[in-house]
């Protein structure tokens, strides 16, 4: 998927005034998940676990080379085939060689983020595969026409209503159909591409370089018969999602399920190790495991920004953050959005293109207090905002103003004196001429100054 | 090659930062009391439903009652004669009940841990899933659980913890959306004839 | 006891009585104040919207103005944050003042802070009774400086009623820079808040940013409760004792 973050203020303030359905729905449905994450850490030591899990995630990162490499031989042993690939287009190549090898006319897909920031369905359809995405939630978007907008909720942006329209349109359910009703409707379409797939692509939540588990996480089951009917399973997975052992999975399993929704484990936990051997009645004939760079290994080598690479996308960043919350995930313009996708993107893609979404962030912080695996997202939002500020992204009268102010402020003298016209021509100024100056009076109206500085007051005394 | 390429940046890369040592294990909840009632406890928590049985003639006066609502079943490789339903059989996408046998249940996550060998379709398919579980197999943690089959992987396992379910439509939770909308777990002691691996 | 005020900019310009209050409050606790003269900003803008080599400057002009000072005291949660938290990692990275900066961190309190943990106070006065007080926490007096108990301890014992407030610990969506680079975002995030809001007599934080922008949305919507610093609430409390 391509990058569309410059359009965020514009794409933020068209959802605000057009589509206020969406700030509804998604305030709602995050508030819901950050009530039952906050239960689940309840339930546990929650800030040990966390610091466990950032020790472990730091390890793995810290070792990578020699957890690649053990991973890839224990995926072998099982019979599993492993490809690596650098970018988009290795990924591409690679699907077209196995669709045209193995006369691949259908797949079904689960629920995978880094299928979207490789661009593979439209890779699929390109070559006359059917693709079709299991997940619920992305199979309502693909109805649609829409990229995800939550990467555990990909479709909490829609309401009830919406979908409703949609099924109704598309499958001929009622316009008042149930929830119930909706989701048997999809039931029965996707059973039969279930039954009909050549090839099921996947993502991974985790690889354990031990053993060569491929870990999947999920709650409706569509990633479990995607992994089990199709005769070809192929699995994309980025390289920092390995974990060092078996012994450690128990810990991230429970805390990416809590995080994400408060449960205590996902409703469904695939462990693949291999593709189905003689003692099997079923599974897939052939297993694919793709290891992703895509921008990985060079995010790993910025001692500045790296610590992202120990995210295991459970999307409470996202659910705490007041920022996403007005908007949904579509104004960020990228496959990841919210806090992660602002530290995430400059690293992946290049601060240039990801401009300005280090920028689309209060610094509130709650985003850092929730992490399971304790990303100082803050810090990293202020390094690249400094980067894009030594780049040059910049407005050149921001740079102007800044250099200004900093002149002032290192001159008490003249700050005092600046401050006071600055606070005494207020009420006169128009904002017309100063676009700071109506961003701020546009939403909260006009700005009223003490009559007299604390300064001032301080000089006359203070009874 | 990729893989080259991708390797030699990665361990560029590494001289930027210090190793650091794995934490060790993570010392999780131990709760205290019955495996049996948290493992019980916690599966229905998530929709699932649990029942138990002391002996093996009860169970199977259960099941034939149990299985009068259904008419055909798909049975895993795995179920022992002792138990197996007197239903129809039937491919598992065409049967309304699928019975396999789980090879552990955990405690601390209300999970049952279920293996390929038996089949996965019958596990998945059917909208109606029962689970034998023996009394012998229930383990308190996912960790333990996790160590146990270590040794013996085989080309998938599972963990299920109560039915499918999404909220991809308005926020609002419907079970049985791929796999099973209902997932019954049926505690008892193990068949003498039940040969699959419990160690 | 002597304590050297950081009326920081909001502070002088905005909050000019409030901060007066605050003044007023740290002396009937028995405190002596002092104001630096050469006191600007403390550079946050310039930090935030990534110009370091300015808030560098800033910082280090912070610094020397309060080099003397026994404790620095602000009424701002933000502003404390800045000095506190960013100011050590700001200047260690290259600078000679790192040393300096890591001092006046240790040395350096947010008001409601400074009077729980520092002076061990915990009622200022009753002088609240019946009023319903609602109030926010800013995120850096509560996240950076990790400052939650203690406004609460403060208005709780002036017999003020502190209603319960859903997003009370949400951002209200002004952050510094970014209430003017996404203004509709800004704004969208402070009518959350706002459309959460119980019924209350005032509504007050010990952070002016917040209350500015809070106030201006609320005269934009046309809702009534009024903003209050917390340090103008604290001397009604420890006031109306008397």
């Amino acid at each position: 998927m391509d990058i569309a973050s410059r359009e965020y203020a514009r794409r933020a303030r068209e959802i605000l005034q057009h589509h206020p359905q969406v700030r509804e729905s998604v305030t709602g449905a995050t508030v819901n998940f950050d009530r039952h994450r906050r239960s689940a850490y309840e339930r546990i030591d929650a800030e040990a676990w966390r610091r466990w899990a950032e020790g472990v995630k730091t390890h793995l990162l810290t070792h990578l080379d020699r957890y690649l490499e053990e991973m890839e031989e224990n995926l072998r042993k099982r019979g599993a085939r492993v490809h690596w690939a650098e970018t988009p287009e290795d990924v591409h190549d690679l699907l077209r060689r196995l669709a045209t090898e193995n006369d691949v006319r259908r797949v079904v897909k689960g629920k995978s983020m880094l299928s979207e920031e490789l661009g593979v369905n439209r890779l699929l359809e390109s070559l006359g595969v059917e693709t079709v995405e299991t997940d619920l939630g992305e199979y309502i978007l693909q109805l649609l026409e829409e990229p995800p907008s939550h990467i555990l909720g990909p479709a909490i942006h829609r309401s009830l209503q919406d979908i409703r329209d949609l099924f109704h349109r598309v499958h001929g359910t009622p316009l008042d159909a149930s929830p119930e009703e909706l989701a048997g409707a999809a039931r029965r379409v996707l059973r039969q591409h279930f039954l009909s797939a050549d090839m099921g692509i996947t993502g991974a939540n985790f690889l354990v370089a031990e053993t060569g588990t491929i870990a999947l996480v999920e709650n409706e089951g569509n990633i479990r018969i995607s992994t089990s009917l199709p005769r070809i399973h192929v699995a994309l997975v980025g390289i920092e999602k390995l974990l060092p052992r078996l012994s450690d999975l128990s810990g991230f399993l429970q805390l990416i399920a809590g995080a994400a929704t408060g449960q205590r484990l996902g409703t469904f936990v695939s462990l693949i190790q291999g593709p189905r051997c003689a003692d099997s009645p079923d599974g897939p004939d052939s297993l694919h495991v793709v290891l992703v760079d895509n921008g990985r290994s060079r995010l790993l080598a910025d001692s500045e920004a790296w610590e992202v690479l120990r995210c295991i996308r459970c999307g409470a960043c996202l659910n705490i953050c007041p920022v996403y919350r007005q908007t949904g995930g579509h104004a960020y313009g990228w496959v990841y959005s919210g806090p992660l996708g602002s530290v995430l993107a400059p690293g992946l893609v290049g601060l240039g293109a990801a401009m300005p979404l280090p920028f689309a962030s209060s610094l509130c912080g709650a985003c850092e207090e929730v992490c399971p695996v304790r990303i100082p997202i803050p810090d990293l939002l202020l390094s690249w905002r400094r980067r894009a500020v030594e780049e040059g992204l910049t407005s050149s009268l921001e740079r102007w103003v800044m250099r200004g102010f900093s002149g002032l402020v290192t001159r008490p003298w003249l700050f005092a004196r600046v401050s006071r016209a600055a606070r005494l021509l207020l009420p006169f100024l128009r904002s017309r001429g100063l676009p700071v100056l109506r961003n701020w009076t546009q939403h909260r109206g006009g700005l009223s100054p003490s009559p007299k500085s604390f300064r001032e007051k301080w000089k006359e005394g203070i009874e | 090659m990729s893989r080259e390429s991708i390797l030699s940046r990665v361990r560029a890369a590494l001289s930027e930062h210090p190793r650091r040592d794995h934490p060790g294990h993570l010392e999780g909840e131990r709760a205290p009391g019955d495996v049996l009632a948290r493992f019980a406890e916690r599966f229905r928590e998530s929709g699932g439903e649990v029942q138990q049985f002391g002996s093996l003639e009860e169970a199977r006066a259960w099941l034939d009652e149990f299985t009068c609502d259904f008419e055909s079943v798909a049975v895993s490789s795995w179920v022992p004669d002792e138990v197996r339903p007197g239903l129809r059989e039937e491919e598992p996408q065409a049967a309304e009940l699928g019975v396999s046998v789980a090879r552990l249940a955990i405690a601390e996550t209300g999970s049952l841990l279920l293996d390929s060998r038996e089949g996965r379709a019958v596990q998945l398919l059917p909208p109606t899933h029962l689970v034998w579980v023996w009394t012998s197999g229930l383990r308190d943690r996912l960790s333990e659980a996790l160590e146990e089959v270590r040794e013996e992987l085989p080309a998938a396992l599972a963990l299920h913890s109560g039915p499918s379910r999404s909220a991809d439509i308005g926020q609002i939770t419907v079970k049985g959306v791929h796999g099973p909308g209902r997932v019954i777990a049926v505690v008892v002691p193990r068949p003498g004839s039940a040969d699959l691996p419990d160690r | 006891m002597r304590v050297s005020l950081f009326a920081t900019c909001l502070g002088d310009q905005f909050f000019a009585e409030a901060t007066a209050d605050a003044v007023r409050l740290l002396r009937s606790l028995g405190v002596e104040v002092d104001f630096p003269g050469g006191q600007t900003c403390c550079g946050q803008p310039a930090f935030n919207a990534g110009y370091w080599g300015e808030a560098r400057r800033m910082a280090e002009h912070t610094i020397q103005v309060f080099e003397e000072s026994e404790f620095v005291v602000l009424p701002s949660g933000s502003c404390a944050g800045m000095l506190r938290t960013r100011y050590p990692g700001l200047l260690l990275v290259d600078g000679p003042n790192g040393e300096a900066a890591c001092g006046l961190a240790g040395r350096t309190f947010e008001l409601a802070q400074f009077i729980v943990q520092i002076l061990g106070v915990r009622e200022v006065g009753r002088g609240l009774e019946g009023q319903r007080v609602a109030y926010h926490h800013g995120c850096h007096a509560l996240r950076e400086l990790e400052v939650r108990d203690e406004p609460i301890a403060l208005l709780e014992s002036s017999g003020a009623e502190l209603v319960a407030w859903e997003t009370a610990e949400e951002c209200c969506g002004f952050g510094g820079v970014f209430s003017v680079k996404l203004p509709d975002v800004s704004a969208a995030m402070a009518d959350r808040k706002l459309e959460t809001l119980p019924a209350a007599d005032v509504l007050t934080s010990a952070d002016g940013g917040c209350l500015l922008h809070l106030a201006g949305r609320m005269k934009m919507r046309g809702l009534g409760t009024p903003v209050q610093h917390l340090a103008s609430v604290l001397w009604e409390a420890a006031r109306g004792h008397r």
